[in-house]
């Protein structure tokens, strides 16, 4: 008897118990009727507004109306979209953040401090041909999930022993703009003795000091995102917990680490980093991050725009290391089956409606400037990439000037943080990278705009920019 | 933007405002807040520029026309010659020729009119769906509004022209040319391309099946060319082009110029793999092969009339409907003609 119930132990633990449902599963993968879209972005960049956009446009693609460039929506081939996510533990709050769109006057959602997910079942037509044997209707589930910005820079420490991360944190803080920022902290860490008994305490306050100084970075005049490690910006549930007392050493290396006393700080840092990587980060990584089919990377640029050449250096080299955490390649079909890799890719520029429209093309050039390094990898596992602006949400309006005789295109909307309402006229996105005269000139000024209203009734395609492209490229071909 | 001046006007500069030109950055907008009043909501601004209208004449016109005036000259005077001597004869017998000769210069007339209209037609078309293949290959925003405002007046009053109204209106202001053009090409001409792929794919089954069927083999040719004819006069209606004997003239002549210049192998393959994806090896007589044979080539004679009617470039869906068009003369010929009918209803 008690043999068995060790057995059933066993086999709830090692999670044999669900195969079933894993098969069931890994099978509708298999048959291309399960999709997972990662949808990464750092934070800021837009992924809750991009998933409750693409949700609420689909979950009324039927009417064929607002996607005209997503085939199976415009050629009427959508029957109905079903909204699942309430059978999963964490569901999306989509309600919640279209509410906060629709409202007067709308707002956007807030930061996301928790993983959700949301899960979507599209039901087609197949297109006329050899698929229609294997019947005329079919369903393909999308799976999405939506989490802080800050979790995704954890991946890679997950490929990093505690003195390689040290070590490229080391690198990370020796230049400027963080050299400044961080004088204090590393003046308090000249004086400590990594490898001596460390006092009660001690630890705690050094990774309080070290959070508050990422709050400082995260923020403007810096606005940096290769912030390390990302639950001590957005603790959530692990708020208190002795695990984010975690920071890295930058100064005094110590010559020799083995003679560490296992009170020291040294010990404990490390003990904690590895906690750390396999009690948070490696749980988050197996239960969600594998198993991706395809791939949208969402990318403020604008952002790097209005604050210059440092936050667009940090913010390509956060995209470039957190990209290798997801594996990319041509799928075969035992390989779907089993083990799926990312075979398509997005680079997806947000905001494009913070620029005139004339603007877009440069938006996707500079883009690709950003990430070309990323995309050039990804090319080399032999998969499609392609670079796109767009917007989930519109917040502006074209518009025209007449300036000193001129026509100038340029935006109508409601400032983010006052609500006045302003027409700008933006400045022109370049096409390389501004030299470094250029970036702080009053070459651009992008503003932050507020949403416009979301209708309650059916949307349309003028409420959105390109997603439909997004959505052609990304899944046009699973119909 | 129509009145403002496309050029700029020459301005002497003092020697030490004029930067040298060596720093390579382009020319750019200062970014600056402009007070709301001073601006307007942009619609579908109008920048009406006329096309170049292209126009060739061959060597070999002046001959034709000097042709044609000879034959009408000998026309005449043998007319002339007929009235005299018909009216000498008796003068109600003279009336009687003379009214037919007026009513048959009539209906000349009105199909030469048709006709020019048609081909005047058929070289606006050409020349919006070349400056829309331009449009499909830059990035441009903004130069497609000469077009759509062509468009428009192209198909104004005609069958066509609801349906482009509405996917005029409904584009929108962040699209750029080439997806304005993309989303022309999906949505205003939706109804005409279903109704002109569901023509070419009953005629070409029907050729295809009566060369099976005809017992003479000298009566093929005729049979095609019948049958294609037909189909080239209806597309062409359903395109918003007046079908008259010139206008038909004159696609035949285009369209059996671009098949020349698709080339052989290119039927060829299209052939064999409609023939292969068939299942067609199982033994079909050879009168069956020639019947696919002649099916195919009405298709393809249909899909080249439909790309030279349209005035947009072409989605391309023309390997899918070759292939369909392939299974369809195979069902007939094995008598399982009912599943027809489903494949055609797309």
């Amino acid at each position: 008897m008690s043999i068995a119930k060790k057995l059933g132990g066993l086999i709830r633990q090692s999670g044999l118990s669900d195969w079933p449902e894993q098969l069931k599963q890994s099978l509708e993968r298999g048959l291309e009727q399960r999709v997972r879209l990662a949808i990464t972005g750092l934070s800021g960049s837009g992924k809750t507004v991009f998933i409750s956009s693409l949700a609420a446009h689909l979950l009324q693609s039927d009417q064929g109306r607002s996607l005209p460039f997503f085939s199976p929506a415009a050629e009427g081939r959508i029957i109905a979209t079903r909204d699942l996510s309430a059978t999963a533990p964490n569901p999306f709050p989509l309600q919640r953040s279209l509410a906060g769109l629709r409202a007067s006057p709308p707002h956007w959602p807030d930061s996301t401090d928790a993983l959700t997910e949301i899960r979507l079942a599209l039901r087609y037509r197949r297109k006329p041909g050899l698929g229609r044997a294997l019947g005329e209707h079919s369903t393909l589930y999308l799976d999405l999930i939506d989490y802080p910005g800050e979790w995704l820079l954890d991946l890679p420490l997950l490929t990093l022993s505690f003195e390689q991360w040290c070590r490229q944190q080391q690198a990370l803080f020796a230049s400027p703009p963080r050299a400044q920022a961080a004088a204090d902290w590393m003046a308090s860490q000249r004086q400590i003795d990594w490898l001596a008994p460390a006092p009660e305490g001690q630890r705690q306050r050094l990774a309080a000091h070290y959070r508050s100084l990422l709050q400082q970075l995260r923020e403007p005049p810096y606005n940096l995102s290769l912030l390390q490690p990302g639950r001590l910006l957005m603790p959530a549930t692990l708020t208190g917990s002795p695990l984010l007392d975690l920071f890295p050493i930058l100064q005094n290396w110590p010559q020799e680490p083995e003679k560490a006393d296992p009170g020291s700080l040294f010990t404990q840092l490390q003990r904690g980093y590895h906690d750390y990587c396999e009690q948070v980060v490696r749980p988050f990584y197996q239960n969600h991050f594998r198993h991706f089919d395809r791939q949208i990377v969402l990318v403020d640029c604008l952002k790097t725009l209005n604050s210059g050449e440092a936050c667009f250096n940090d913010m390509q080299r956060a995209l470039t290391t957190l990209l290798h955490s997801f594996h990319y390649g041509r799928n075969s079909l035992l390989r779907r089956l089993f083990r799926p890799r990312i075979d398509r890719v997005l680079f997806a520029a947000t905001k494009a409606d913070h620029v005139t429209a004339n603007q877009h093309h440069n938006l996707d050039l500079f883009l690709g400037l950003m990430v070309a390094a990323a995309q050039r990898e990804i090319r080399f596992e032999q998969v499609d990439t392609r670079c796109l602006a767009l917007s989930s949400v519109r917040a502006t309006e074209a518009a025209q000037a007449r300036l000193d005789g001129q026509h100038l295109s340029c935006l109508r909307g409601r400032r983010k943080d006052t609500g006045e309402a302003i027409a700008l006229f933006p400045g022109e996105v370049p096409v390389e990278l501004p030299r470094v005269e250029q970036w702080n000139s009053d070459r651009f000024r992008f503003v932050d705009f507020a949403p416009r209203p979301l209708p309650v009734g059916p949307l349309g395609p003028e409420h959105h920019i390109r997603l439909d492209q997004a959505l052609e490229y990304l899944l046009g071909d699973l119909f | 933007m129509a009145d403002s001046t496309q050029w700029q006007r020459p301005l002497e500069l003092p020697a030490d405002a004029v930067t040298p030109q060596t720093t390579a950055q382009p020319p750019h907008q200062p970014a600056r807040e402009i007070p709301l009043e001073q601006t307007e909501l942009t619609e579908t601004d109008p920048a009406p520029e006329p096309p170049p209208s292209p126009r060739r004449r061959g060597g070999g016109h002046r001959l034709l026309l000097l042709l044609g005036a000879l034959l009408g000259l000998a026309g005449a005077a043998e007319l002339y010659r007929l009235i005299s001597w018909s009216s000498a004869i008796h003068p109600l017998l003279g009336g009687g020729f003379t009214l037919l000769t007026s009513l048959l210069l009539l209906a000349l007339g009105l199909e030469i009119r048709r006709g020019l209209s048609g081909s005047r037609q058929l070289r606006r078309v050409q020349a919006l769906r070349r400056q829309a293949e331009t449009l499909l290959q830059q990035a441009s925003h903004g130069d497609s509004t000469p077009l759509l405002r062509q468009l428009e007046e192209r198909y104004r009053d005609t069958a066509l022209e609801r349906e482009l109204r509405r996917a005029i209106a409904q584009l929108d202001s962040s699209y750029n040319d080439r997806e304005i053009i993309h989303y022309l090409n999906r949505h205003a001409l939706e109804r005409a391309d279903r109704a002109a792929q569901r023509c070419v794919q009953r005629y070409s089954v029907e050729s295809g099946v009566l060369v099976a069927l005809s017992p003479w083999a000298s009566f093929d040719m005729l049979l095609v060319a019948w049958r294609n004819l037909r189909m080239i006069r209806e597309l062409a209606t359903l395109y918003g082009i007046a079908p008259g004997l010139l206008t038909q003239g004159k696609l035949l002549r285009q369209i059996l110029y671009n098949l020349a210049f698709a080339g052989a192998s290119e039927v060829a393959m299209d052939a064999t793999s409609a023939l292969l994806g068939s299942s067609l090896s199982a033994g079909l007589s050879a009168r069956a092969g020639q019947g696919i044979g002649a099916g195919l080539f009405t298709a393809r004679t249909g899909l080249t009339a439909i790309e030279l009617c349209r005035p947009l470039p072409e989605p391309g869906q023309r390997k899918n409907l070759l292939q369909l068009i392939a299974n369809g003369i195979v069902r007939r010929l094995t008598g399982r003609g009912g599943e027809t009918e489903a494949e055609g209803n797309v």
